[in-house]
């Protein structure tokens, strides 16, 4: 996929920070000091300051589920040059992972991020296989230098939502 | 108020039949089990406590995390004894079922009682416990019972992999008079990290003891919850400097007697000559010298042990230098022998009777100012008669040899 159209699609999509489900969300192996509202969270994820680190080893696993369903396009993954991570393996609607069950299942799909991308240019994903998308996994898997901590500044899905009714506005009626 | 799933490993080995902890080992861990179950069941209503055993067939869960304190209580009536302790398959398991928790807000927790021997290897448990680590799952370890092999070392070398900001804990309690879930309850086992559950752990403390004298440290901790808690913290610190310097005096002893060995093996032939005619004043000065030096020694050593026996040590080089009438100061002169002889290998009369145990108390109980019951007197004593045994065993040797031949 060029470039140019790539940003064409880019423009019907969202951020999808406002159906994130924060309350289930859930970060393996990250640092206590640095945990992962740093990179996910509007306000702390611009802030390259404030980032998410791993603690153990390099290895990240982030759960983040979503408040509907959502069809997901892209993501921007930001980092430091060096510390930034590298291969980045997504899986959508898997629950109940942990590292010793990573391999288990094939990736929905897999990135390799270049210094570009931790810049923040955006990574462009097999869009047919996050159609249906309730909650997402992102592990990274190692990061640019093979060094113990990985660092992530800023984590951005983009995609679209859809539509579903939404039950918290069937209940409101109800109240009236 | 943490909210916490917690898996509980209780050992159920063979070792576990030992009586050294009132009752018995399985069951003052089953009553220590049940207060840990009661207190972080209480400590937040959402909490869940699971129970699996280490030995036995193998690692068996009796109990998924589960707030129903009645289950957990249930499960542990009626558990068999039997096999050894395998810790490595045991904190995989546990670490599965909390994986599979159902709310996955609760931090994950692992309570270990390990009772038995630890025979995995230490690189293993640390491998074991970095990926415990990863998972961010805290580790509680409840060191007790079995104290060789190198246990305590396994154990910490697990827990320094698994601890991330101190959330995780050991803990070892010798076999004593205090009962095991006694001990646990003034521990951040209990307590947890913050005040959460001090409440419930000091209300169940004063159950536990039943009645007004029973309370911690004879002080209501409902009544002045402060001066509990400090008399708390003072005890935890306090056992853990006594932990810390038994450790210290341990390795400087074996230090002093690798160090003395070969001055006192020197002077030993002098020495046993002088008790031996102890009366002589001749013999006394041309070992004046020897005798200096020899006194010097016996106080570092005394020193170094911070042992009461420094008072007679003292006392027999002042004796050396006079003449041995009174029959008291002979016996205390016997005595001050005792110590280098247990250092030697000689195999002289007066070595053989103060070899015997019972006869060296005897005269320790009727000096003045020392307590034959000192728990310092009776290392230095047991650590001298072992000291002198292989030696001894070392001069039988060849001559039997010899005669085979």
């Amino acid at each position: 996929m060029s470039a140019e159209s790539a940003s064409a699609i880019h423009k019907s999509q969202v951020d999808l920070l406002d159906f994130i489900d924060w309350s289930g969300v859930e970060c393996l192996n990250q640092s206590s000091s640095h945990p992962v509202p740093n990179s996910l969270k509007q306000g702390y994820r611009e802030d390259d300051g404030l980032h998410l680190e791993s603690d153990a080893d390099e290895q990240l696993l982030l759960y983040v589920p979503f408040t509907q369903v959502v069809k997901l396009y892209s993501v921007v993954i930001k980092g430091p040059e060096d510390e930034g991570p590298k291969t980045v393996k997504l899986f959508s609607n898997k629950e109940h992972m942990g590292f010793s069950n990573v391999n288990d299942f094939p990736p929905s799909d897999v990135a390799v991020l270049s210094p570009d991308n931790l810049l923040g240019k955006p990574v462009i994903l097999k869009y047919v296989k996050f159609q249906n998308v309730r909650s997402l996994i992102i592990f990274i898997e190692d990061n640019q230098q093979g060094s113990e901590i990985t660092k992530v500044q800023k984590i951005v899905l983009y995609g679209t939502t859809v539509e579903t009714t939404d039950m918290k506005g069937l209940k409101k009626i109800e109240d009236h | 108020m943490v909210l916490e799933a917690t898996m509980i490993c209780i050992d159920n080995s063979e070792w576990m039949r030992n009586g050294d902890y009132a009752p018995s080992r399985f069951q003052a861990q089953a009553d220590a089990v049940n207060l840990i179950c009661g207190a972080k069941t209480q400590a937040n209503p959402e909490n869940t406590v699971g129970v699996l055993t280490m030995a036995g067939k193998g690692v068996q869960v009796l109990v998924t995390p589960t707030s129903d304190l009645g289950k957990i209580l249930a499960c542990m009536h009626g558990l068999e004894i039997g096999g050894e302790m395998n810790l490595a398959a045991a904190i995989q398991v546990a670490q599965l079922a909390l994986k599979h928790r159902q709310n996955k807000k609760q931090q994950q927790r692992i309570i270990i009682f390990a009772g038995s021997p630890v025979k995995h290897e230490k690189k293993v448990l640390e491998m074991i416990g970095r990926k415990l680590k990863k998972n961010s799952v805290a580790l509680d370890i409840i060191n007790f019972g079995e104290e060789d092999d190198g246990k305590t070392e396994k154990l910490e070398a697990l827990l320094a992999a698994v601890n991330n900001n101190d959330t995780s804990h050991n803990v070892h309690v010798p076999a004593g008079p205090t009962a095991l879930s006694d001990v646990l309850i003034s521990t951040p086992i209990f307590t947890g990290d913050g005040e959460g559950g001090s409440g419930f752990a000091a209300a169940a403390a004063a159950a536990a003891a039943g009645g007004v004298s029973g309370f911690e440290f004879g002080v209501d901790p409902n009544l002045d919850p402060e001066l509990a808690l400090a008399l708390r913290v003072s005890m935890e610190e306090e056992r853990a400097r006594q932990e810390a310097a038994a450790k210290k005096a341990a390795e400087d002893a074996a230090k002093q007697e690798k160090g003395g060995d070969e001055q006192t093996s020197s002077q030993d032939a002098t020495m046993t000559e002088r008790t031996s005619a102890a009366t002589s004043e001749a013999d006394n000065k041309t070992n004046d010298m020897m005798d200096d030096e020899n006194a010097l020694l016996q106080q570092a050593l005394a020193m170094s042990m911070d042992d009461p026996t420094i008072n007679h040590d003292l006392r027999d080089t002042d004796m050396s230098e006079t003449t041995a009438e009174d029959p008291d100061l002979a016996l205390a002169l016997k005595l001050s022998v005792t110590d280098k002889t247990k250092d030697s290998a000689s195999q002289s009369d007066m070595s053989k009777l103060l070899a015997d145990q019972s006869f060296v108390s005897s005269i320790l109980a009727s000096l003045p100012g020392v307590d034959p019951n000192d728990p310092s007197v009776k290392d230095l004593l047991a650590s001298m008669q072992s000291q002198s045994e292989p030696q001894q065993k070392n001069e039988d040797k060849p001559p039997n040899e010899e005669e085979k031949k």
